[in-house]
């Protein structure tokens, strides 16, 4: 009987193998390398409902981060500010632009006459206090796992800039993600902390660059990651009870 | 506006959050909440299938293009509009309190996250329970979150209806003024110390409304009794003060343990006397007898134990008034005939009562006695008056003066029938349950207006037309006095109510007509009081001195002559008799709906989830031969040669306890029916059953747990019953019992010694167990001091390197080397840390069939062993010596469950913890395999996601209420299944210490130098935390400081003071396991001269029995058996 196949077709169940082999590994290696926080986080860049500008507020008027974010140095979290903090600017500055109106909102609420007193007719929900508005409903863009316990309280306190985990804020007009926050981002910098510290009093100061002087030895030793991190003793943890609890 | 529900269970008025959107009230939410069914489920008609399927594979496609699911779902932050003072996002708040209770206020300190109050610790500022707390405090947050509690204020037409209908508090309260002013208006209130209830009892008195209380284990019933007796118009109240105590005896007294109040207290000054750090505190040491009828954990603590009827007590109290008065010639000739006549029936323990006696007069002053709350008047003023004679009234126990006691329910209801009264308000309490005796079905139709405030529906609701809701002590304002007087502590919320609810100072200040809130009023009254502490500094320590009133007259012996009624019988297996006691888990019933209660097993039967008819073995070896298939014990000959029991078909079934349901019989209409468990060291013939679990009308929780006993009680609430038949039904029910085994066989797990086996040799530990001969652990560096061995862990023996667990780093200035050591000498068994811990790490609840499959979730447990003198291998010990250990995760420095796991996710830190990374796990369980010390847990289901009953069903399964979720820590992971878990050492507690600390130490120094940068300089004693102030959770509860944690690198720190201490010893040391917990031997003070004296305890004579003889077996055995349970 004749065959029914050519002789060449013999070969094609090793090549079938050999190619779903091939892209199999490609896509294991793609996800592998691809699926990581520093391709699916990096630019993550949410409009928000308010359009806070970063560039202007912390890069042109020189604000302090911690004047927002005031839990930075105290807490755990560096904390959203709420509407009271920027009310205490835009109650006199810009206090009738549409675009602050849910900020406004949120800081009157009941308050209708906005003279801080519960007034007549002003209790809506019948408790008896001025009750305040809605939050804003900030989108989150910086976010560890709910396993990650991160500290904003040690790291700001110890030298280590906003600019090492958030990038340069002060030059974003609408703030993105700016570095992968992975476990290996943080390894990184736990395992060679001489290179992420700098001088306490300039933790916030995003511009800073580490001078060097050659006339001023002194200079160069206050500026020395490395004796920094001899002389406060920075022993960033490396296991696992570090973030993790 | 009144909305109708047909069924309040059904009530799914849930006004807590559920998600940040709800509280956020975005439009989307509300729409996606006003649709029955999300958009779209509802759409598949009309769709032709084949379409519906083109569809789904090309979004499916599609899906997979655009890798839309890679993306985070979107998130929103939501603070504040004006932010509170004081708070800081991520920053947990402190707030004085105090919880409230019939027996002496409880001073506490609430952590609040957010506003929400997340874990109870007491407040050291009360010196007398110095930062203690008990097992009920420590649970008591979790009733804020309890999804069954009453969310809104309920009526309905008639008290027979079933349907509820909704309306608001002040709606209902509105309804409650006008029944003052038609007068005729009756309160029974549950008792409380609260200052302010009382200033509001006079006020409601003086406007004409009747004021009546009850409290169904009323522990302040003798004081007023005792009054009485002594022909004083007040109550004396017996307050133990043992710091000085040298002698103790228990009569029937549970001063350690729940059923007595102030047991904080007196657990911490008794176990004070007890520790042991040296041969002078040997010699020093304080002696406990306790003469009872159950096994408490205050009999578990005693040197000396007598098993008594709670009957006999009477004879046997006036037995040791004779002798006592006789060794002190205190007393005529005619008094002491007397008291030895009525002491007559008790002879056969005269050897025991008289060198008991002689030990108590050696110093008179500095010995107390100590009757139980239950017993009759007449052993309370025996007890008075020979404290009285002793002298030891001043130094080791006080008498208060106290007010008389409110009008009972008796008064209440002679009240009721003869018609006087109209509306009744029951506030707080459950009195249809606790006091079943009395007729409210009679009550419910006669009365028209009947309002229930309560925490949720319960049996008393039930025969009402009103039900409030009352709001927790942590949502509302009141004050109160501790037990002993001498302080006047303030309860203020850390919330506002989560639900419509109200406070009962609320209700009472509605009832006299005052438009104060009840802050005003509390604020009122401490500025009334007080003038020199403001009321905002009130709030901050949580604790105002007060100057109790002490009785300090003399009371005549004469008095004693009033009492001349017949002595009880004694107890026979015809005459059984019953103690009634309030149950472990749920007190009088108030706790039947707290998970955390059910679940944490009772200290000495282990039982969860259920009570049980305790039996003595005496009487469970009769009852056998008197109904042969009772199967109640095992057979004989199904003990193996270990004296193990070995499974049989009719006592056990698939391995679970199958316990015979008797009915037990007290008179024709006093009957209840509930499971016989036998347990070692009871009174012959006592049969204990417990009070506030089998209730009807409970939450979800609390359903089908247990018998209600409440039945057997009379009129007079006393809780001794006799003449009681037991007839078995032949039914059997599965008990959940987390330790079925008793005995420890002869192993050295829990060390124990004589006081002057300890003067004598005080490292007799290290001479026990395998390591004693084995080869050394550490091998030449055995000797080495403990700071270097635990930052070294040197080789030993060990053929293989050990692992250098400061990884990558060859500097690490700062680092500490954390230990435990837990002093089983000062341990009670109360079983306070295994709930504390419960709620610092977020450990879920399993339910009584999980348990029954051996997967509590607990992360300490509590071992129970029996010791005793006799073992023929057949016979169930009846006289018992009991002991204690906590059990949890040792951190060994050379763990056997790190070099099992296959992905790294149980490793060591620098700092010697066991490390446990949830998110690396993927659940080969080989961890919790090679575990020796079984401690660690596994989640077989998503035991957060969803309640018990719904575990099976998976993905499929409803999810839980989300308001328990409020309650968890923030700062551990919730675990979900799939996952192992185990203590950490409060992980979180000692990462949040470091960060203070070094962030305050940078800080200081930068403000004090000015410097900045690297010129800045820190010393490492900067940086390390100070020592002590790290508290685990299971320490910070503990009343007696048995568990001690901090740096062992350190060896001026408590811990290594403890670990140096001679008695420290590891659990299966010999396993070259290292635990970084270690125990310190238990020592006991038995007196030479008594009848029951042995030379060494039990376990110890247990131990050498089985070592001794056969010394190389000892190893090998311990090896197999040890961790077995």
């Amino acid at each position: 009987m004749r065959n029914l196949f050519p002789r060449w077709t013999n070969t094609i169940p090793v090549k079938v193998i050999f190619a779903l082999g091939l892209i199999g590994g490609a896509v294991t290696a793609g996800i592998n390398y691809y699926a990581t926080p520093k391709y699916t986080r990096v630019g993550y860049q949410p409009t928000q409902p308010v359009s806070y500008n970063h560039e202007f507020h912390a890069g042109e008027l020189g604000i302090d981060c911690r004047y927002c974010h005031h839990g930075a140095d105290k807490s755990p979290h560096a904390n959203i500010p709420s509407a009271n903090v920027c009310m205490s600017c835009h109650k006199n500055v810009k206090a009738d632009s549409p675009l602050l109106a849910p900020i406004r909102d949120s800081y009157f609420g009941e308050d209708s006459n906005k003279d801080g007193k519960l007034s007549e007719g002003e209790d809506l929900n019948g408790d008896g206090i001025l009750t305040t508005g809605p939050s804003v409903p900030w989108v989150r863009i910086h976010k560890t796992p709910d396993y990650v316990y991160f500290n904003h309280a040690i790291h700001v306190n110890r030298g280590v800039s906003c600019v090492e985990c958030h990038g340069r804020i002060d030059q974003m007009e609408v703030v993105h993600h700016d570095k992968p926050l992975s476990m290996a981002f943080c390894l990184d910098c736990h395992r060679n902390p001489e290179d992420s510290l700098r001088p306490m009093n300039e933790v916030t100061n995003l511009s800073w660059t580490k001078q060097t002087d050659s006339n001023n030895s002194t200079f160069d030793s206050i500026h020395s990651g490395l004796d920094m991190k001899h002389n406060w003793g920075v022993n960033p943890p490396l296991s696992c009870t570090g973030c993790h609890r | 506006m009144i909305k109708e529900i047909p069924d309040h269970t059904l009530d799914s008025g849930k006004r807590y959050w559920k998600s940040l959107d709800d509280l956020a009230e975005t439009p989307s939410f509300k729409t996606w909440v006003e649709r029955e069914f999300p958009e779209g489920a509802s759409m598949l008609e009309g769709v032709q299938r084949r379409g519906f399927v083109k569809l789904m594979a090309a979004s499916f496609g599609l899906a997979g293009l655009g890798m839309t699911g890679c993306r985070r779902p979107e998130h929103t932050i939501l603070p504040y509009g004006k932010s509170p003072e004081e708070l800081i996002p991520g920053v947990p708040n402190f707030y004085a309190t105090s919880m409230p209770s019939a027996h002496g206020f409880i001073p506490l300190i609430v952590e609040s996250h957010s506003g929400r109050p997340t874990k109870v610790e007491g407040n050291p500022s009360y010196t007398p329970y110095g930062g203690g707390t008990n097992i009920y405090a420590q649970a008591s947050v979790l009733d804020i979150y309890d999804p069954d509690r009453t969310k809104t204020g309920l009526h309905r037409d008639s008290s027979d209806s079933s349907t509820w209908k909704s309306s608001s508090s002040s709606q209902l309260l509105g309804d409650v003024s006008n029944w003052v002013k038609e007068g005729k208006i009756a309160v029974l209130a549950d008792k409380s110390s609260s200052t302010a209830r009382k200033h509001l009892k006079t006020q409601l008195e003086s406007k004409g409304i009747e004021w009546f209380e009850h409290e169904s284990i009323d522990l302040s019933s003798p004081e007023n009794t005792l009054g009485k007796a002594f022909g004083i118009n007040h109550g004396l109240r017996l307050t133990p003060k043992l710091r000085k105590a040298s002698r103790v005896i228990s009569l029937d007294s549970d001063f350690l343990g729940n059923r007595e109040p102030n047991s904080l207290a007196n657990t911490r000054a008794l176990m004070k006397g007890r520790k042991v750090l040296s041969a002078n505190d040997a010699k020093k040491m304080n002696r406990l007898y306790s003469v009872e009828s159950d096994l408490t954990i205050t009999g578990g603590v005693a040197d000396h134990r007598l098993r008594l009827d709670s009957s006999q007590f009477v004879a046997f109290t006036n037995l040791l008034a004779a002798e006592i008065l006789t060794l002190l010639k205190k007393g005529d000739e005619p008094l002491i005939a007397k008291l030895n006549d009525r002491g007559s029936s008790q002879a056969q323990h005269s050897k025991w009562v008289l060198e008991c006696a002689k030990d108590i007069c050696k110093k008179p002053k500095n010995s107390v006695i100590l009757p139980g709350s239950h017993l009759p008047t007449e052993v309370h003023a025996l007890a008075f008056l020979i404290n009285q004679e002793l002298g030891a009234i001043g130094t080791t126990v006080e008498y208060q003066k106290t007010d008389n006691s409110a009008s009972s329910i008796s008064d209440f209801f002679k009240k009721i029938n003869d018609g006087d009264i109209e509306s009744v308000i029951f506030l707080g309490g459950n009195p249809v349950l606790t006091a079943s005796s009395y007729d409210w079905a009679d009550l419910s139709k006669k009365i028209k207006n009947k309002l229930h405030l309560g925490h949720s529906l319960n049996e008393t609701s039930l025969i009402c037309n009103f039900h409030l809701g009352q709001s927790h002590f942590l949502e509302s304002w009141d004050e109160g006095i501790t037990w002993d007087g001498s302080t006047i502590v303030p309860v203020q919320p850390l919330i506002a109510p989560l639900f419509d609810t109200v406070s009962d100072i609320e209700l009472l200040l509605k009832l006299i007509d005052s438009d104060k809130s009840s802050y005003d009023f509390v604020v009122s009254l401490q500025e009334k009081r007080s003038t020199s502490v403001s009321f905002e500094d009130f709030l901050r320590l949580g604790v105002e001195k007060l100057k109790p009133s002490i009785y300090s007259d003399k009371v005549s012996l004469t008095s004693l002559d009033q009492f001349k009624g017949k002595i009880a019988d004694k107890p026979s297996s015809e005459n059984l008799e019953v103690l009634l006691i309030p149950d472990f888990h749920a007190w009088d019933g108030r706790f039947a709906n707290n998970g955390w209660m059910q679940e944490c097993p009772d200290p000495i039967s282990k039982l969860t989830w259920d009570n049980a008819l305790l039996i003595s073995p005496v009487l469970a070896k009769e009852l056998e031969e008197k109904y042969p298939n009772l199967g109640l014990l095992p057979k004989p000959t199904m003990l193996n040669k270990n004296g193990q029991i070995a499974p049989d078909a009719a006592v056990f079934d698939h391995g679970k306890q199958k316990a015979p349901i008797v009915k037990l019989t007290v008179s024709e209409d006093q009957s209840i029916t509930g499971p016989l468990y036998v347990q070692p060291g009871l009174a012959d013939y006592s049969i204990i059953s417990t009070l506030g679990l089998g209730r009807e009308k409970v939450g979800n929780v609390g359903k089908g747990t247990g018998f209600n006993s409440y039945p057997l009680f009379n009129k007079d609430f006393n809780r001794i019953l006799s003449k009681v038949s037991l007839e078995p039904t032949g039914d059997f029910k599965i008990l959940a019992n987390v330790q079925e085994h008793w005995s420890m066989e002869g192993r050295a797990i829990v060390r124990e010694g004589n006081a002057n086996e300890y003067i004598s040799d005080q490292a007799f530990a290290s001479h026990m167990g395998a390591e004693s001969h084995s080869p050394k652990i550490w091998g030449k560096d055995q000797e080495a001091d403990l700071a270097y061995k635990a930052r070294t862990t040197p080789r030993g023996n060990s053929s293989y390197e050990h692992p250098d667990h400061n990884y990558e780093k060859s500097e690490t200035p700062g680092l500490h080397q954390w230990g435990m050591a837990i002093d089983l000498n000062q341990c009670t068994g109360c079983s306070a840390c295994v709930v504390a811990c419960q709620s610092e790490n977020n450990i879920p609840i399993v339910g009584k069939d999980q348990v029954l499959r051996g997967r509590e979730m607990h992360w300490i447990r509590l071992d129970r062993y029996f010791s005793s003198t006799e073992r023929d291998g057949a016979e169930l010990p009846s006289d018992v010596q009991v002991s204690f250990q906590g059990v949890a995760c040792m951190h060994c420095e050379t763990a056997p469950c790190e070099t099992v796991c296959p992905v790294n996710a149980t490793v060591h830190d620098e700092e010697g913890l066991n490390a446990m990374a949830y998110n690396r796990c993927v659940g080969t369980r080989y961890c919790a395999n090679n575990c020796p010390y079984k401690v660690r847990r596994f989640n077989f289901f998503d035991w957060n996601k969803r309640s018990t009953d719904e575990l099976y069903k998976g993905p499929l399964g409803e999810e839980n209420d989300s308001l328990p979720a409020m309650g968890k820590n923030p700062d551990v992971t919730v675990r979900m299944r799939g996952v192992m878990e185990k203590c950490t050492y409060c992980v979180q507690r000692i990462q949040e210490s470091k960060i203070q600390v070094k962030v305050k130490a940078q800080r200081n120094a930068m403000l004090e130098t000015g410097k900045d940068g690297a010129d800045l300089v820190l010393e490492e004693s900067d940086i390390k935390v100070p020592d002590g102030s790290i508290k685990t959770a299971c320490q910070q509860v503990c009343p007696s400081d048995s568990i001690s944690f901090g740096d062992i690198s350190d060896p001026n720190s408590e811990v290594s003071k403890l670990k140096n201490n001679p008695r420290d010893y590891s659990v299966l040391g010999y396993l070259n396991t290292r635990p970084r917990t270690t125990f310190l031997a238990k020592v006991r003070n038995p007196n030479p001269l008594m009848p029951d004296f042995e030379s060494s305890p039990h376990s110890s004579r247990e131990y050498h029995d089985k070592a001794h003889p056969v010394h190389h077996d000892d190893g090998e055995h311990d090896t197999h058996e040890e961790g077995s349970h």
